[in-house]
């Protein structure tokens, strides 16, 4: 019995072609090739994929003893949070960061980006609030705000896109030095500091390094003779 | 009692350490005899081949600065087939055992994690435990010769030994290649692995590398060349396409004399770049022969074996935790490794047993699983005039697999296809899981 298509040979009692799908004529066969010799079981196994919940477990429970002896220590020396709202709010942070992405099977940088920032956002703002600070809305949360969707954008093109990888790094870089200039901005605003003291020194090398990876994304004789200079 | 315990050989080194959450390197190799296994009879025979055999019979271990191979305090046990071969090896089964011996109906299966050794050593193995069994089942009195061993002796410094270290040259192969074309494809969520089995005569085969002036794996490696390039031309316009190359491992035994146990293979990345021009099926046979017959040289493989035995002398990166190696090593892998090739074509090449055991085995087979970053690979036994060429994937599509037996059938080469296709009810635990 032989496949009009591929030309192959195929199993007795096979009712399509497994190549191509052609329909093999075949009175044997009883539609979906249940009468063809198995050469394996039908048992699959449970579909395992080692999960890093033990670790999340394991830091989860460390980072609640720690949580705890901080809040502890706090009460009993100063009968209120004080410094203790610091740490706490660290360990918060850090959880949220590197052991909440490890209880999820298929965690996704996309996803977990912005709750990073969300959750350092959350935490400058009870800085600023304890501190009686007014800095948070015209200074943290635009810089924060600004980093996240900076670095959201270029994870999503390294993920999704597959080429020219120079033109995403040039431009990312060109973007981190304009970032920079953000930064010195809400600071002006924020705490009436000078503008252009530092971040213009950042744009213009972070520029110079954008610009060079943008040439060199361009010009395809010019990025093989750096590779071949630069292979490692 | 202190167990025994073992370095990783040159090439293991890697496996540990590119290891994903739901992908390891592994390899399978079977045979298939005229009657039903005996379960409890396969049992027998793996328990005594435990002792000559110990490197096979151990457990993956992760030391501060290294992983390591250690004698296992668990027994393998046979166990029955599942619906796909090379299902994933967890961690905590390789902290078990690396090694798996399943069955069904008439056959017989080893599983390997790849740190062990590779598909030469693996069949020294497997054609002692089938001819151990065959002894316990139908009491065969086989002689030591060929691939069989004394069962009784101890076993030898130099099957245990690592071939790397011993045949390394003075100075590394440097240079590094472009990428390759990645074939992509949708992946199956729950890790089935499809294998598609082309059975060729091995005469034709011969026959047809013969016409060509090339060998059966220069053959082989045009024809999928051949495939893929019709694939990129598909998918790809010519001015953007990548080189096609075909990665082929290179059983470094035959070229040193070397009867290690362990892994002793190195791979060349052999093929074309298409945006050069059109190439016929015989050029690219051609090329690739050329290209193995260039590289495949005890000079030139020493180069290859020195820039992987070279970088572990490096006082730097020896001392550093093995955690900061598995990190180097990945990049390192998934640059170098697998980036400069499209997929495997593996040939263990002619089996040979001896003639008592021949009229029990009617069927030998070499499967490879498919690899980190793509989807398919290819591995090819001959055994009994008969060649098995075993196409593996871990994706849906399977039009590489129709483009090459197809084109093996144009070239003039019956192909008869077996496969293990899903369209029918699987089952987890006796609940239906799927069914297409």
């Amino acid at each position: 019995m032989y496949c009009v298509r591929c030309g192959v040979k195929l199993q007795e009692g096979e009712a399509r072609c497994p190549l191509c799908d052609t329909p093999v004529w075949n009175p044997e066969a009883d539609g979906n090739g249940e009468n063809r010799e198995k050469n394996y079981p039908d048992t699959m196994p449970r579909h395992y994929r080692e999960t890093r919940r033990p670790a999340a477990i394991a830091l989860t429970i460390l980072c609640a003893l720690a949580v705890a002896v901080v809040l502890i220590i706090c009460f009993r020396l100063n009968r209120r949070l004080g410094w203790g709202g610091y740490v706490v709010g660290g360990i918060g942070l850090f959880y949220v960061i590197a052991v909440l992405p490890c209880w999820f099977l298929h965690p996704r940088a996309e996803v977990f980006l912005p709750v990073g920032h969300a959750a350092a956002a959350l935490y400058v703002l009870y800085i600023c609030l304890s501190v009686g600070g007014r800095w948070f809305l015209p200074f943290a949360f635009p810089v924060i705000a600004a980093s996240c969707i900076l670095s959201e954008a270029m994870l999503c093109l390294l993920k999704y896109v597959h080429r020219g990888r120079a033109f995403i790094f040039g431009g990312f870089l060109i973007l981190l030095g304009g970032y920079t200039m953000l930064v010195e901005f809400f600071e002006h605003l924020a705490f009436g500091t000078g503008m252009f003291r530092w971040s213009l020194f950042s744009l213009a090398g972070f520029g110079a390094a954008g610009l060079f990876l943008l040439v060199l994304g361009m010009i395809s004789p010019f990025r093989q003779s750096m590779k071949k200079r630069f292979f490692f | 009692m202190q167990k025994q315990w073992y370095r990783l050989d040159t090439a293991a080194l890697i496996f540990p350490a590119v290891a994903k959450r739901d992908w390891c390197n592994a390899f399978r190799l079977s045979v298939t005899l005229n009657e039903p296994v005996d379960p409890e009879v396969l049992q027998k025979a793996v328990e005594k081949l435990a002792k000559r055999f110990p490197s096979f019979f151990v457990t993956l271990r992760k030391g501060f600065f290294w992983y390591y191979l250690e004698e296992s305090r668990h027994p393998v046990t046979v166990r029955e087939d599942y619906a796909y071969p090379l299902t994933f090896m967890r961690r905590r089964e390789l902290q078990k055992n690396c090694l798996r011996v399943l069955y069904y109906k008439n056959r017989i299966a080893l599983e390997f994690f790849h740190a062990l050794t590779d598909g030469r050593g693996g069949s020294v193995l497997l054609c002692n435990l089938t001819a151990c069994y065959l002894s316990l089942r139908y009491g065969l009195r086989l002689p030591v010769s060929g691939e069989l061993v004394d069962l009784a002796e101890a076993p030898r410094a130099e099957e245990l030994e690592d071939s790397f270290l011993k045949y390394t040259a003075e100075a590394a192969l440097g240079g590094s290649e472009t990428r390759a074309y990645r074939l992509r494809g949708t992946r199956e969520e729950d890790g089935f692995r499809h294998l598609t089995t082309g059975i060729v005569d091995t005469g034709a085969l011969v026959g047809l590398a013969r016409s060509y002036g090339v060998s059966v794996t220069a053959l082989l490696g045009g024809v999928m060349a051949r495939s893929v390039i019709a694939l990129q031309n598909q998918e790809v316009p010519r001015r953007r396409q990548r080189p096609v190359r075909i990665t082929i491992p290179v059983d470094l035994r035959r070229l040193y004399g070397s009867r290690t146990l362990r892994n002793f293979a190195l791979v060349l990345n052999t093929g074309v770049d298409p945006r050069f021009g059109d190439y016929s099926t015989e050029q690219l046979c051609k090329t690739i022969w050329h290209q193995l017959c260039a590289c495949a040289t005890p000079q030139y493989m020493a180069g290859m074996i020195a820039a992987n035995v070279l970088p572990q002398r490096v006082a730097a990166l020896r001392l550093a935790p093995v955690g900061v190696k598995n990190l180097v090593m990945k990049l390192v892998y998934l640059q170098r490794g697998e980036g400069g090739g499209c997929l495997n074509i593996s040939n263990l090449g002619s089996m040979s047993l001896p003639e008592e055991m021949r009229t029990y085995v009617r069927r030998m087979e070499f499967i490879i699983g498919p690899q980190r970053s793509y989807p398919n690979n290819c591995s090819v036994v001959s055994y009994g005039g008969k060649t098995y060429i075993n196409m593996i994937r871990s994706i849906r599509e399977k039009e590489l697999e129709r483009r090459f037996f197809s084109e093996l059938v144009a070239m003039g080469i019956p192909v008869e296809i077996e496969t293990n296709r899903r369209d029918r009810a699987l089952h987890i635990g006796g609940e239906t899981q799927c069914t297409v």
